[in-house]
C-alpha cells in the first residue's frame, strides 16, 4: 500500500547546525506514528517541514505520494495541533473549529453540521459559544484538536500537545487520543520526548537522536529488543551489561561479565568470540532469592537500596566489583533488608543483546 | 515635638502635591466657571450666572463648521495614520527583512522632533512637490504625526501575540492575507482602537503644524485664537470648555480600552 507520508533523503540545516540529517521514513494510513526523542533531537522541525512551514535543503516530502516539499502550508492537506493550542482567542470555540471548514469554502449549513459532530465527539457541545480563555486546559485542548480535525486532513501533526497538561489530565488526555484516532480512523504523526506517552498510544514509533532516525518499530520490538544504548536507556528503566563474547551455541550466547559466564539470545546478531557486546537486562525480568537459583544467570549481591513503590518494590543490588544492578520485585517475594546478601537471576530468553558500536577490538 | 519633625518630609510631600493638583486644575476652572459668566467680559467677580453663551455658541455657524472641518481631518489622519502605522507595524516584526531597526527609528522620528521644526519642514516640503496648502496638506502633516504613535502601540501588542496564531492560521488554509485579516488584526483591535482615539486627539488639538500648512478655512483650534486675538469674551470659554469635556471624555475612554486590552 502507498504510504501518506514519506521523508526522501531529508536534511534540514540552520547555518552549521543539522537539525534533521538524511531522514528517510514512511508511514502508512491509520497509523498512530510518534517521533521519539531527547530534546532537541529534530522532532519539531520535522514535523513543521512536513506541515509546509520549513523547507527541506535537500531532499523530498511526499504526501499521498504526491511531492510537497516547496508547497506552502496554506495548501497542504495536513494539520497542526501546536503545543500551546494556538487557538484563536477572538473566537468562540466553534468558530475556531469552523475557521479550516470556511476557508475550504463549505456551506453553513455543513459546516455548522461538521462543528457540531466534532464537539460532539469530545462532549464540547455546551461550549460552543465560550471564548478559549474560558476554558481549561484539557477543553482547549480538544479544541485545538477538534480544529485541526475539522477540514479532514490526511495527516494530524501534533507537537508535543499534551505537555502543558498535569500528569493525571495527560494520561486520560492520551487514552482520549488513542481513541479518537481509532474512531476517526486517521493517520496521526505525534512528536514527543516521553516515553511513556510513546508507549501508551503508539502504533510505531520512531525513536531520534541528533537529527536521525535511532530505531523504528512497534513499542514491544522497542523495549524488547532495542537496537542501541541510546534506545534501551530512552525507553523505560534498564540495566546494561557489557559483556566480551566467549562462544556461541545455536541462538544463544555465552558472555563473560562480572567475572561469571551469563548467556543471552543473540537477537540476530552473529557474534564471534571476543566480540564486546550489552546484554540488556530490564528491571522487571530479574528475580531476587535467598537461595541460589537452578537454573538461569544468576550472581550473588548485597542490597544497597530497597524503596517501597506500593505496588512493587524497586531494589538496587551490588554484585561483584560494584557494579549496580536495578530489579522490580513484588513487595512480599524480597524480604531482606539493606546490606543483606540475596541472590539475582534471570532467564537468558528475557535478555537482547546490542553491539558495543564504540569497542575497539 | 518630635512626631512633627518626623512627618515633615511626608507632610511636605503632600503639600506639594496638592499644590501642583491645584496649579493644574485652577486655570482649567476658571474657565469654565466663566463660561457661565452672565456678563460680556471676563474677569471677577461672577455677578449672574447663564447658560447663554453656551445657546450662542451651539448656534454659531463658524464654531460648528471648524468643528466639523476638524472633526473630518482628524478622521482621514487618523485612517491613514492608523493604516501606515500598523503596516510599519508589521514590517517590525516580520522575519527576514532587514533594517528592522532603522524602520523603527525613522517611523518614531515625528514623535521627537519638535512641532515647529516639522511644521516647517512639511510647509517647506509641499512647496517643493507643489502642493497646496490646505485640507489635504493638513491631513498630510497630522498623519506624519500620529504615525509613530500607532506603530509603538501596534508593536507592543503585536509582540505579545502568541507567534503560533498566524502559522495556525496558514495551517487551516489561510493564505497571510486572510490570516492577516482574519487573525492578526482582530488580535490588534484593542491596540487600534486606542491608538485611534489618540490620533483623534492628536489632530484636534494640532495647532502649529495646521497653521504652516492650513488655507483659508480654520479648524477648531484656529477659529478659536483667531476670536482670543478679537479679545476675550465667555463665548470662547464656553467653546473651550464643550472641547474639553468631549475630548476628556475621548481620552478617558481611550485610556480604559488599553487597560482592558492589557489586562485581557
Ligand atoms: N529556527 C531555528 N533556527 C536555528 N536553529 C533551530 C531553529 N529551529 C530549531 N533549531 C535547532 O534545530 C535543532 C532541532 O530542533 P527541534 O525544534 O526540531 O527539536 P525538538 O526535537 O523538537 O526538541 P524539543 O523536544 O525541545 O522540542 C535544535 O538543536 C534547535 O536548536
Ligand atoms: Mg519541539
Amino acid at each position: 500500500m502507498q504510504p501518506v507520508v514519506q521523508f526522501d533523503n531529508v536534511t534540514k540545516s540552520y547555518g552549521k547546525h543539522v537539525a534533521v540529517e538524511n531522514l528517510n521514513l514512511s508511514i502508512e494510513a491509520g497509523k498512530f506514528v510518534t517521533l521519539l526523542g531527547p530534546s532537541g533531537c529534530g522532532k519539531s522541525t520535522s514535523l513543521r517541514m512536513l506541515g509546509g512551514f520549513e523547507t527541506p535543503n535537500s531532499g523530498r516530502i511526499l504526501l499521498g505520494g504526491k511531492d510537497v516539499t516547496r508547497v506552502p502550508p496554506n495548501k497542504r492537506n495536513v494539520n497542526i495541533v501546536f503545543q500551546d493550542y494556538a487557538l484563536f482567542p477572538h473566537m468562540s470555540v466553534a468558530k475556531n473549529i469552523a475557521f479550516g471548514l470556511e476557508l475550504k469554502g463549505l456551506d453553513n449549513q455543513r459546516i455548522h453540521r461538521r462543528v457540531n459532530e466534532l464537539l460532539e465527539l469530545v462532549q464540547l457541545q455546551d461550549y460552543a459559544k465560550r471564548l478559549p480563555s474560558e476554558l481549561s486546559g484539557g477543553q482547549r485542548q480538544r479544541v485545538a484538536l477538534m480544529r485541526a480535525l475539522a477540514p479532514d486532513p490526511e495527516v494530524l501533526l501534533l507537537d508535543e500537545p499534551l505537555s502543558a497538561l498535569d500528569a493525571k489530565l495527560r494520561q486520560q488526555m492520551q487514552i482520549e487520543l488513542k481513541s479518537i484516532q481509532e474512531k476517526t480512523g486517521k493517520t496521526f504523526m505525534f512528536v514527543t520526548h516521553d516515553q511513556e506517552e510513546a508507549l501508551t498510544m503508539s502504533d510505531t514509533i520512531v525513536v531520534m537522536n541528533k537529527g536521525k532516525i535511532e530505531q523504528m518499530g512497534d513499542p514491544n520490538t522497542l523495549y524488547g529488543r532495542p537496537g542501541s544504548v541510546f534506545v534501551a536507556n530512552f525507553i523505560g528503566e534498564t540495566n546494561l551489561l557489557r559483556s566480551t563474547v566467549v562462544g556461541t551455541e545455536g541462538e544463544t550466547a555465552a558472555l563473560s561479565w562480572n567475572g561469571i559466564t551469563i548467556k543471552a539470545a543473540q537477537g540476530g546478531l552473529t557474534p564471534k568470540a571476543g566480540d564486546h557486546l550489552y546484554v540488556v537486562l530490564r528491571p522487571e525480568a530479574i528475580h531476587c532469592s535467598a537461595a541460589e537459583p537452578t537454573s538461569g544467570n544468576r550472581i550473588k549481591g548485597k542490597i544497597r537500596h530497597r524503596v517501597f513503590k506500593g505496588n512493587h518494590t524497586s531494589l538496587s543490588v551490588e554484585v561483584g566489583d560494584g557494579t549496580m544492578l536495578n530489579a522490580l520485585v513484588h513487595p512480599s517475594d524480597v524480604t531482606q533488608l539493606n546490606g543483606e546478601d540475596i541472590w539475582v537471576g534471570w532467564k537468558p530468553e528475557t535478555t537482547t543483546v546490542i553491539p558495543d558500536r564504540h569497542a575497539h577490538n | 515635638m518630635r512626631n512633627m519633625f518626623a512627618d515633615a518630609p511626608r507632610t511636605s510631600l503632600t503639600a506639594i502635591y496638592w499644590a501642583f493638583l491645584l496649579y493644574l486644575l485652577l486655570p482649567l476652572t476658571l474657565m469654565m466657571a466663566m463660561s457661565f459668566k452672565d456678563a460680556n467680559f471676563v474677569a471677577f467677580p461672577i455677578g449672574e450666572w447663564t447658560l447663554d453663551w453656551y445657546a450662542k455658541v451651539m448656534q454659531d455657524k463658524q464654531f460648528l463648521e471648524a468643528c466639523l472641518y476638524s472633526v473630518m481631518i482628524a478622521a482621514c489622519s487618523t485612517l491613514a495614520a492608523t493604516t501606515l502605522g500598523t503596516w510599519i507595524a508589521m514590517l517590525i516584526v516580520a522575519e527576514g527583512i532587514k533594517g528592522q531597526i532603522i524602520i523603527f527609528a525613522l517611523a518614531c522620528l515625528p514623535a521627537v522632533v519638535p512641532g515647529m521644526i516639522s511644521a516647517i519642514s512639511l510647509r517647506i516640503f509641499i512647496s517643493t512637490i507643489d502642493m497646496p496648502t490646505g485640507t489635504a496638506a493638513i491631513i498630510l502633516g497630522h498623519t506624519v504625526h500620529a504615525v509613530p504613535f500607532v506603530v509603538v502601540m501596534a508593536l507592543t501588542r503585536l509582540r505579545s501575540m502568541p507567534g503560533n496564531l498566524v502559522d495556525a492560521a496558514r495551517d487551516l488554509g489561510a493564505d497571510s492575507v486572510v490570516a492577516f485579516f482574519r487573525v492578526t488584526l482582530p488580535y490588534l483591535k484593542p491596540a487600534l482602537v486606542g491608538g485611534m482615539i489618540f490620533c483623534v486627539l492628536l489632530s484636534i488639538d494640532d495647532f502649529v503644524r495646521t497653521f504652516f500648512l492650513g488655507g483659508y478655512r480654520p479648524t477648531l483650534p484656529m477659529l478659536i485664537f483667531a476670536k482670543v486675538q478679537g479679545g476675550m469674551s465667555p463665548e470662547i470659554n464656553a467653546m473651550a470648555t464643550l472641547v474639553l469635556v468631549v475630548t476628556a471624555a475621548v481620552g478617558l475612554y481611550a485610556e480604559y480600552l488599553t487597560r482592558r486590552a492589557r489586562t485581557r
